[in-house]
């Protein structure tokens, strides 16, 4: 038990496994036995989830919001990969900064353009979506792209490779299992901006629309149970883009591990 | 003294200067490495390379391996002693860098492919992995190796597609004493696999280095006639030395004995007097 409070301490598997547990289950019994006044109890959210489910098509529109997610993380990964990639070359480096910089746009003003460029709801939706998921994925690339060091780069060249194939071995493929990660950390992004996305164009639906007719009709236990979902969602998520670093980049454990 | 005499060169400086930001790093430096033959040997040779720290030993290091061009002057290597290019010189820098995404053997083959087919360059692999004992860790990454598996395994890729020159730089470095005794075994194994084979090792450790070399270079700064330091370090012709006409190489337990030990020391007082 002591080790728990310690500083930098490594306890061991199953200790940390039922420290979890006991963490969840604290705060289960805490909602269930002692609910705030205005904090839906966890009945009300379970019944509210039920509901959701039953009669107002949760699962649908939350794949609907995931393949439109999805649909976006795609295209915005591979843009922001060419952009980063592209800042080996002097010329397309300003265009990589002001795409970093373009994080500080609202969405809102955004879509009013986009809107006036594209000729259907889903469009401006995922043109939206795309670039909000591009600049913020072109931040994080490139700074993984600048972790590069001299000795790496001079490592590949003293083997006789040329600047872009030392640049491909050193930059896209020895850090491929970064790039990963920055994706999957920007990916919850996307569940921020869709929400948001999916209240403006209302035609397609989605689980940002489900979570504005809760909010609007005030019902905190739907609100909740949504927000519980897209939890659940992004935590899945998570855990599936681990799996695919440990698949396909082995060593990036062992690189971390030591 | 063991009979040697000098052929080919393998390695020259010539005029070799270098300048940053208006500052001189390094002023005209001219050296070279011939091809040390022993009679009924195979053997290619050492050149141990001492500077104080931060003197530019990494510049020049660089510039010999052809990663940076010198302000001035030339470095020619190999038998036709053609301007270098990066990839002709191996450098291995200090922390032994792998690339972390490949296996030991993939790291290999990416070296060995610039020379030879790939069935040829899967043979050399091979070879290469049990002349340097790392036959078991083909297939592990490098973060899976300890510290005197990765040096050895920067080596073999160095080796591997380099023109028989190769640098090492701070090789002894952190070391303890087991590992220092390593580390000169697999100089002396480079060195015997080919009569061309040349290390240069760029070394805080002037015993150490002095002992495994058959030249010895010294960086330092020289003064002019009126006592001025001048700008920029330098290999003067008076500190570039041959250890073998000396008598002081080839030796198995050559710092044990007294004239290396008090040219050691005349090389310590040289250097705390500039």
């Amino acid at each position: 038990m002591k080790e728990l409070f310690a500083p930098n301490a490594q306890p061991s598997r199953p200790v940390f496994a039922t420290m979890v547990g006991a963490q969840l289950l604290v705060l289960v019994l805490l909602w269930a036995f002692y609910p705030l006044q205005l904090f839906p109890s966890l009945g009300d959210v379970l019944r509210a989830l039920s509901d959701l489910v039953t009669s107002q098509g949760l699962i649908q529109e939350l794949w609907a919001s995931m393949t439109t997610a999805l649909q976006a993380l795609t295209i915005g990964t591979a843009l922001a990969l060419a952009i980063s990639y592209l800042t080996a070359l002097p010329f397309f480096r300003p265009i990589a900064y002001a795409a970093t910089k373009m994080r500080y746009l609202t969405l809102t003003g955004l879509t009013f353009f986009m809107a006036l460029l594209l000729s259907t709801g889903h469009q401006v939706k995922l043109s939206v979506l795309v670039f909000a998921t591009t600049v913020y994925l072109v931040t994080g690339m490139t700074s993984v792209i600048l972790t590069t060091t001299r000795e790496e780069m001079d490592h590949a060249r003293t083997l006789g490779l040329g600047e872009w194939r030392s640049f491909w071995e050193v930059v896209v493929l020895g850090k491929l299992d970064l790039m990963l990660e920055v994706v999957r950390q920007n990916f919850a992004i996307i569940w921020t901006m869709i929400t948001l996305v999916e209240t403006l164009y209302q035609s397609e639906g989605g689980i940002g629309l489900l979570l504005y007719k809760q909010n609007r009709y005030l019902h905190l236990d739907g609100v909740l149970a949504i927000q519980l979902v897209i939890l659940a969602t992004g935590a899945a998520q998570d855990y599936v883009f681990g799996l695919l670093r440990r698949v396909f980049f082995p060593h990036a454990a062992l690189t971390a591990a030591s | 003294m063991t009979p040697y005499f000098h052929k080919e060169p393998v390695l020259t400086l010539e005029g070799v200067s270098m300048s940053y930001q208006g500052e001189v790093v390094l002023r005209d430096i001219s050296a070279q490495v011939l091809n040390v033959v022993r009679p009924n040997m195979t053997q290619g040779q050492v050149v141990g390379f001492y500077g104080r720290s931060g003197i530019g030993k990494s510049v020049l290091c660089r510039i010999i391996a052809g990663l940076t061009a010198p302000a001035t002057g030339t470095v020619r290597v190999g038998e036709e002693q053609h301007p270098v290019q990066p990839g002709d010189v191996g450098l291995v820098q200090q922390r032994y860098p792998l690339f972390n995404h490949r296996t030991l053997a993939d790291n290999l083959l990416l070296a060995a492919a610039r020379k030879h087919e790939p069935e040829a360059a899967k043979r050399e692999v091979a070879a290469y992995l049990e002349r340097f004992r790392l036959d078991q860790h083909g297939k592990k990454f490098p973060a899976q190796l300890s510290g005197g598996q990765r040096q050895r395994a920067a080596i073999a890729q160095q080796l591997l597609c380099s023109d028989h020159l190769i640098l090492l730089d701070e090789p002894f470095s952190g070391l303890d004493v087991a590992m220092i005794d390593e580390v000169k075994k697999i100089i002396l194994e480079v060195t015997t696999m080919d009569e061309l084979n040349t290390v240069v090792i760029v070394s805080h450790d002037i015993a150490t280095t002095t002992a495994l070399s058959d030249t010895l270079w010294l960086m330092g700064y020289e003064r002019d006639t009126a006592g001025q330091l001048l700008p920029g370090a330098t290999i003067s012709k008076n500190h570039q030395y041959d250890l073998a006409g000396m008598g002081l190489a080839w030796h198995p337990n050559v710092e044990a004995e007294p004239e290396f030990n008090r040219f050691v020391e005349q090389l310590k007082d040289e250097i705390r007097a500039a």
